[in-house]
């Protein structure tokens, strides 16, 4: 009886050791982020690669797949369900609520400014926007309404200028086929100097021009039916950001695990850098880091309706939210 | 020699007569025509229903309806854009047929050139078009001639293989008794290997036409003013599906034109041909 009882408290004890602790039973919440883009350090994928790596969506109670929109099918996939928070340009944002009508809503504003900026080559004697005059200005596919902007407020004649699309290959503007070129701020000047050339850059925000830069994204159907969820996504990666401000050098470690072996760690820092001080702005200083307010999405809804990239005005203020924002 | 070879065309030709099949009747034509067109309305009827019940947003498939709208909405913009297509697909038509059937001729005068030129030309098919899209805009510029090029690269591939299929393709017999009258490669070419080939070449016309624009329309996509691939770009880009599909139905019925048209000179030049 007694070696029936010890056998027994022995086999309980021995599946007792076996068996998950009670946080490995706890069963974690999936969900899929989708990075607007490939692999690299944009900050709000940095926030996302951080929170994977070091626990904080686990810590959430989530299980977080991270994918990337290499196509441009992000949105599609964030209006069918399929993802649940992607990252998109505010201006972007703005127009694709305007047409088709998506019900897309910021999360939280990374980029406080826009994420493009014009450059020539240092020697071209093109020094100020005035002097694009005469010349081929590069656009993206579709000229920007901060292009127009800029030359408005540089006094630039547009009858005197070229506009080519050129794509996203900065190649082509070093060889001389265009003579001011479209450059992502935190990517293309780096990638250009790297080649051995000097710049002469001007931001649409350097001449008062309204501009903002990518956000983290969701629908209005996924806050009004998951909440919960957004909050702890949205802790997470803000927690990742604020790891990558504290440690860019471990960020950039861990942006290497997605942007694999042959992505260069220095150019890596260079776009986090940028990215990092460009997330920075009066309103983060006043609230915190991804705040946004009607203004600042007013301001950039005005600019895009007034050289015509929305064809109506629409309500900016269903457009964004901070509810997801806390002190963290 | 000339005796030889105006009775040997009148031997081949004699040969191709006897395979002309019996013509088939326009009732029957009529009738082939009426289900194409029953099976694509049935097509439609099930995309515009399926779309209707499972309420799918415009942004993600639109319903055939939204997109004939668009298409006739924007009709006058779609057809100066395919306009544009059109003419880089055949000018880049032209150059690749140029120079597969150039290629072709080659290795049948020089047959130690076949490795080196079929090592290239694979080289060149396998080579991703997107990969070296960039290159040709650097070196050529922002105009029409990257993606005539382009166009070019997809289609001088079945053009050099049928041609060189075709000019193989001879009968034996025919050219041992051309061997017998001591004939040129020159004259074999011109009285047996070309009339041999001309099948092949309008088979890889058929191939290589609705490829010059897919080819147009790649090249346009990544980077151009005008073009079906550039207001497809803008669609997409912009989440306006009905304008991407009206967009592709555009150039649905260019390609189809263009194949027509391929078929048309097929049955002018190659009358005899059981197929034609």
């Amino acid at each position: 009886m007694i070696k029936k009882l010890f056998l027994t408290i022995l086999t309980l004890i021995v599946l007792s050791a076996c068996a998950p602790t009670q946080a490995e039973t706890t069963e974690l919440q999936p969900m899929t982020f989708m990075a607007g883009f490939k692999p690299q350090a944009n900050l709000p994928f940095v926030g996302a690669y951080v929170a994977k790596e070091k626990g904080y969506f686990a810590d959430e109670g989530l299980d977080v797949t991270i994918e990337h929109s290499a196509g441009g099918e992000h949105l599609q996939l964030l209006a069918a369900g399929e993802v649940q928070v992607t990252t998109q340009d505010a201006a972007v944002l703005l127009k694709r609520r305007a047409d088709p009508g998506l019900p897309l809503v910021s999360l939280a504003l990374i980029g406080q400014k826009g994420q493009q900026a014009f450059v020539a080559m240092a020697d071209s004697g093109i020094d100020t926007p005035k002097d694009w005059e005469g010349h081929t200005i590069g656009f993206k596919g579709t000229p920007p309404p901060d292009l127009f902007a800029i030359m408005e407020a540089a006094g630039v004649d547009q009858d005197k200028v070229e506009l080519v699309n050129v794509g996203f290959d900065p190649r082509v503007f070093t060889e001389g086929k265009v003579d001011v070129y479209p450059a992502f701020k935190s990517n293309e000047p780096d990638t250009i100097r790297g080649w051995g050339y000097e710049l002469n850059m001007w931001d649409a925000a350097d001449f008062g021009v309204p501009t903002l830069g990518l956000t983290y994204v969701t629908t209005e159907e996924m806050i009004e039916k998951n909440p919960g969820l957004l909050q702890k996504f949205m802790n997470a990666v803000m927690r990742g950001i604020k790891f990558a401000q504290e440690n860019p050098e471990a960020a950039v470690e861990i942006v290497l695990i997605y942007a694999g072996e042959d992505a260069d760690p220095t150019h890596m820092r260079y776009m986090l850098d940028t990215e990092l001080t460009d997330a920075q702005s009066a309103v983060t200083d006043e609230f915190s880091l991804g705040w946004q307010t009607t203004e600042q999405w007013q301001a950039l809804h005005d600019m895009l309706v007034r050289y015509e990239a929305i064809a109506e005005p629409i309500d900016v203020a269903a457009a964004f939210t901070t509810q997801f924002l806390g002190d963290r | 020699m000339n005796k030889i070879i105006s009775r040997m065309n009148g031997a081949q030709k004699n040969i191709k007569i006897s395979e002309i099949p019996p013509k088939e009747t326009t009732i029957k034509k009529a009738s082939g025509r009426l289900a194409g067109l029953g099976l694509l309305l049935a097509v439609f009827l099930l995309w515009e229903t399926a779309v209707y019940l499972t309420g799918t947003p415009v942004y993600l498939v639109p319903a055939p309806s939204d997109i004939l709208a668009e298409l006739a909405a924007n009709l006058p913009r779609l057809l100066s854009a395919g306009l544009v297509t059109l003419a880089e697909a055949l000018a880049g038509l032209i150059l690749g047929s140029a120079i597969g059937l150039g290629l072709a001729v080659l290795i049948t005068f020089w047959g130690r050139l076949e490795q080196g030129v079929m090592s290239l030309a694979i080289l060149i098919k396998s080579t991703p078009i997107i990969a070296i899209a960039p290159i040709l805009t650097i070196w050529l510029g922002f105009g029409h001639a990257p993606k005539v090029i382009i166009t070019a690269l997809l289609t001088f591939f079945p053009v050099l293989i049928n041609a060189l299929s075709g000019f193989r393709s001879v009968d034996t017999a025919i050219l041992d008794y051309l061997h017998s009258l001591n004939a040129s490669p020159q004259e074999i070419f011109s009285v047996a290997r070309w009339p041999s080939a001309r099948p092949y070449l309008f088979a890889a016309l058929k191939v290589a036409a609705p490829l010059a624009m897919i080819g147009a329309v790649v090249a346009e996509w990544m980077g151009a003013s005008s073009g079906l691939g550039r207001q497809m770009w803008l669609a997409y880009t912009n989440l306006d599906m009905p304008a991407l599909f009206a967009a592709v139905f555009a150039l649905t019925l260019l390609s189809t034109a263009v194949y027509q048209s391929v078929v048309l000179l097929e049955k002018r030049f190659l009358f005899w041909q059981p197929n034609s």
